[in-house]
């Protein structure tokens, strides 16, 4: 709401503030009380805000909840059984030998399924981004148009982006599936770009809301040649940044609770890519 | 951090931990907890990160609702019973209440789940202290209420402890959750035998605190949190991770290290007290315990994993940092067996 310079500057206009605010408080919209304004859940730029209440968004079916009993509780039971095997399912032997995993590899229609593909194109700019296997199955070929034209909503500044990002794996319930990469001390990628920069970013679980945004990135430079290129960026390179501004207190990556992990491209003009990419972990 | 902080916050832990024990009355007794939670919060976050913000965070919410539950289980025993004696606790809600409340604080099944959390997100050394220190002011709270407690819950809480504790710790590769699921079932195993025995409950959690001294300044000194790490530490100092095995082995209760002090005597505590079923329960689970700690131990030092030097053993420079109380730890974790007849007669000078 709008003050005036001379309300501010006397304690008594200050007090008055507060105490206008604290006894007119806005009752219009239970924007207080709702989700959104608790979490700070992302809102579309020029998007009205969403101020249905968390009961109105549930939409109840009685097969799908007998499919969802059905679906946690046999990973429940694939979650017990692995315990008996190792960590994570696997042998611990196999954890304590292994020199190289390969995290993510493109192998069929069913490996794009654990990517997610998005541009700028969700707050109304006119990048595109798709994403597609190459040849003989092994490869997948993210491609688009980068279009730097801001979406005319009166609040981005700045357009021009895509990104290809892992999708979170989750457990029984809905929990987070983490990675433990803690063994493990180099990122591996192999691809074969357009000669663009584009940054590598991975996320580590946290705890705090005001850490959700945390991410760590590195830079990837390709070459564009037809020779695939082989990438290995130690984990301690990765520097961390919250919502694209780097942090002047940097801390260290812990590698046993990793969530998710994309690469992302920006353009300053309208053009094509393409990025041809088999993503390895390598210790 | 300026030594005069370390120096403060250390003191307090004393003074927290040293009020709690010479309390009669439960408000001294909720003072001291709450000042033994307060002073190690600093030094769980001193180190900045995350991670540390979360343990600190989640330790302090997690001890300030159980010592809350139990001012509560106080003021009500107070007010039914006219009484704030800590020996003269007699309501059961107050009682079921109060255990509840210590052990969630102790970090016992089925409220041991904040334990492994907390553990990973500290230090070595601060996740020493959380260890060893903060249980000794709960437990002494709970060896002066054990007596009215109903014996039932007592070895239910011991037995899920073991019981959990083997199983959560079971598939960790992280030697800091390793640690905090085997603080759980060794409390476990005090606990049960607590309603018959007392002393011997104390003399089992203190020699849970040397064996688990020993063990983390050993990783301290490896500078180890995880197993692979663990594994590839041979190189720096030969000697001590032959004496880790034993530790390891010592913790799983194998004889003839200290440890298997613990698991004889309750379990004779057990049969003498005609509890077949839950001693037999008891000894499967810490059977799978035992499971993992020989499996940590052959991983130290019996395999050899590859490695990125071919060299065999490190140039190392002279240890200036070596302390006395590591080797103090190592040898009364190991050689202490011997001396089982002169703990036990201490344990019925306590009973």
């Amino acid at each position: 709401m709008a003050v005036s310079r001379v309300t501010l500057q006397t304690p008594a206009g200050v007090c008055g503030l507060f105490r206008r605010q604290l006894l007119q408080p806005s009752l219009s919209h239970p924007t207080i009380l709702s989700t959104r304004s608790i979490y700070g859940e992302y809102k579309r730029p020029g998007q009205p805000p969403d101020k249905r209440w968390p009961w109105e968004k549930i939409r109840f079916d009685f097969s799908k909840g007998v499919e969802g009993i059905q679906k946690h509780f046999g990973l429940l039971k694939d979650e017990f059984v692995g315990r008996l095997r190792g960590p994570e399912g696997r042998p611990l032997l196999d954890h304590m030998l292994e020199q190289t995993l390969v995290q993510w590899e493109f192998r069929g229609p069913e490996s794009l399924d654990q990517w997610v593909v998005s541009s700028d194109k969700e707050i109304g700019g006119q990048s595109e981004a798709y994403l597609k296997l190459g040849k003989n199955n092994t490869t997948c070929m993210l491609y688009g148009t980068l279009c730097s034209v801001p979406p005319r909503d009166g609040e981005t500044r700045y357009s021009g982006y895509c990104t290809l990002r892992s999708k979170q794996t989750l457990l029984s319930f809905d929990r987070k599936r983490h990675f433990d990469w803690s063994t493990f001390n180099t990122l591996y990628i192999r691809f074969r770009g357009d000669g663009r920069p584009w940054m590598i970013n991975i996320s580590a679980e946290m705890y705090f809301s005001h850490n959700k945004n945390d991410i760590y990135s590195y830079f990837l430079y390709t070459r564009g040649g037809p020779y695939w290129q082989e990438v290995k960026i130690p984990f301690s390179k990765f520097f961390l940044s919250s919502r694209g501004r780097i942090q002047d207190d940097q801390h260290c990556l812990w590698l046993d609770k990793v969530c998710w992990t994309n690469s992302s491209a920006k353009s300053h003009s309208r053009k094509e890519y393409h990025f041809e990419n088999i993503a390895n972990l390598r210790m | 951090m300026p030594a005069i902080l370390y120096f403060m916050f250390y003191a307090s832990l004393g003074l927290g931990t040293s009020l709690t024990f010479l309390s009669s009355h439960w408000l001294t007794a909720w003072m001291g907890l709450e000042l033994t939670t307060l002073a190690i919060l600093p030094l769980m976050a001193q180190h900045h990160h995350p991670r540390a913000s979360e343990a600190t965070t989640k330790y302090l919410l997690v001890q300030a609702s159980a010592t809350g539950m139990l001012l509560f289980a106080t003021i009500l025993n107070g007010w039914v019973e006219m009484s704030w004696s800590i020996n003269e606790m007699k309501n059961p809600y107050a009682l079921t209440l109060a255990m509840s409340a210590l052990a969630l604080k102790l970090g016992l099944a089925p409220f041991h789940l904040w334990l492994p959390e907390v553990m990973q997100g500290l230090d070595l050394l601060t996740g020493l202290i959380l260890s060893t220190w903060q249980k000794l002011a709960p437990f002494a709270l709970l060896m002066q209420i054990s007596q009215a407690m109903p014996p039932t819950l007592l070895t239910i809480l011991g037995l899920s402890s073991a019981t959990l504790a083997a199983w959560g710790g079971l598939n960790q590769t992280q030697l800091r959750k390793i640690m905090a699921y085997s603080s759980t079932a060794h409390l476990g195993w005090s606990v049960i035998i607590l309603q018959f025995s007392p002393g011997l409950a104390l003399m089992a959690l203190g020699i849970y605190i040397m064996m688990t001294m020993a063990a983390f300044l050993t990783m301290k000194d490896m500078s180890s949190t995880k197993i692979s790490t663990f594994s590839t530490s041979w190189s720096k100092s030969p000697e001590k991770m032959v004496a880790m095995i034993l530790i390891l082995l010592s913790l799983g209760g194998l004889p003839p290290m200290t440890g298997f002090t613990i698991k004889w005597l309750v379990l004779e505590e057990l049969t003498k007290q005609d509890m077949y079923t839950p001693a037999t329960l008891i000894v499967m689970a810490a059977l799978i315990s035992l499971y993992f700690y020989a499996r940590l131990s052959y991983f130290t030092i019996i395999s050899l994993f590859p490695g990125t030097t071919s060299i065999k053993t490190y140039w190392r420079q002279k240890n200036i940092k070596d302390k006395l109380i590591l080797p103090i730890a190592t040898t009364a974790t190991l050689f202490l067996l011997p001396l089982m007849p002169l703990t036990l007669a201490l344990t019925y000078f306590y009973n």
